[in-house]
């Protein structure tokens, strides 16, 4: 696989994850319980925490050229 | 911040977030690489805490804490129409913000009070769901009532500095202060929230409405 073709897969993992971390927010803010508020920072903390971190490690581990995709 | 601006924006993030999911391809030019940025890192990080807050400032509220069932005779509490009943008095009165009284009690008014009341209602919440739901009125406090959270509003108020009782013994206002004489402590204001009793006590109007 080449280094664009790796990066887009791993931006399409950590999109993937921060997606659906936010999804379980959206639902979480609008469901006034006190479950939602565990869900909400465990779950959709992990989620979104998880594909930001994906996100910044493809970038400091992939090595392009700058006209390459991200 | 309310609610649904938060959510709009979570959703718009999620919209761009799934633009680059389906075409990864756009970060190839510069737009698409700040796009990325924003969208993947900024904006998340963003909403997560701007989110947060919102949840940390709704689970302040009366109505979160008696959303739970077994709270709720702690909710009828407060409209007892009797003075006597420290809870009521003080939500009646307006002694505490009517759409916080769970929370303006029942913090912590040390350093990290919020954080350490938020993990008190995480034992709460294990319990609720997980654990062994106890009748309200055997409920108990995890420690007993600290005399600080009184006086954050208490203290050097005329009505508690003078008050005929508070200084009829010169001992009894500075073992307020120290913490080794409880408010709650009995034969002082000692009738809280009573659950026990509740089917035998009037309720004020506005319970009824």
């Amino acid at each position: 696989m080449t280094v664009s073709g790796k990066m887009e897969r791993r931006l399409e993992i950590s999109g993937t994850f921060i997606i659906l971390g936010l999804l379980v927010e959206a639902i979480c803010l609008l469901w006034s319980r006190p479950i939602a508020f565990v869900v909400f920072a465990c779950l959709g903390g992990l989620l979104i925490g998880v594909g930001v971190l994906l996100f910044l490690y493809s970038l400091v581990t992939l090595d392009q050229s700058p006209n390459e995709p991200l | 911040m309310p609610t649904i601006p938060i959510v709009v924006l979570v959703l718009f993030n999620a919209v761009l977030a799934g633009v680059l999911v389906l075409r990864p391809a756009i970060t190839g030019r510069l737009e698409g690489k700040i796009l990325a940025f924003s969208v993947l890192f900024f904006l998340p990080l963003f909403c997560l805490l701007v989110g947060m807050d919102n949840e940390m400032e709704r689970s302040k509220s009366t109505a979160f804490c008696l959303s739970c069932h077994i709270m709720e005779p702690y909710g009828k509490s407060l409209h007892v129409d009797d003075p006597t009943y420290l809870a009521a008095a003080h939500y009646q009165n307006h002694r505490v913000p009517a759409d916080e009284a769970c929370y303006t009690c029942h913090t912590n008014y040390a350093m990290f009070g919020t954080f350490k009341a938020k993990l008190g209602g995480l034992r709460h919440l294990y319990v609720y769901y997980l654990g062994t739901q106890p009748r309200p009125e055997d409920i108990k406090l995890h420690e007993p009532f600290n005399n600080r959270e009184c006086l954050h509003c208490h203290l050097g108020a005329r009505s508690f500095e003078e008050g005929a009782t508070h200084n009829a013994d010169p001992a009894t206002l500075p073992a307020i202060k120290a913490n080794t004489l409880s408010c709650v402590s009995s034969g002082c204001h000692d009738v809280v929230h009573n659950v026990g009793h509740l089917d035998k006590v009037k309720l004020w109007k506005e319970a009824a409405q």
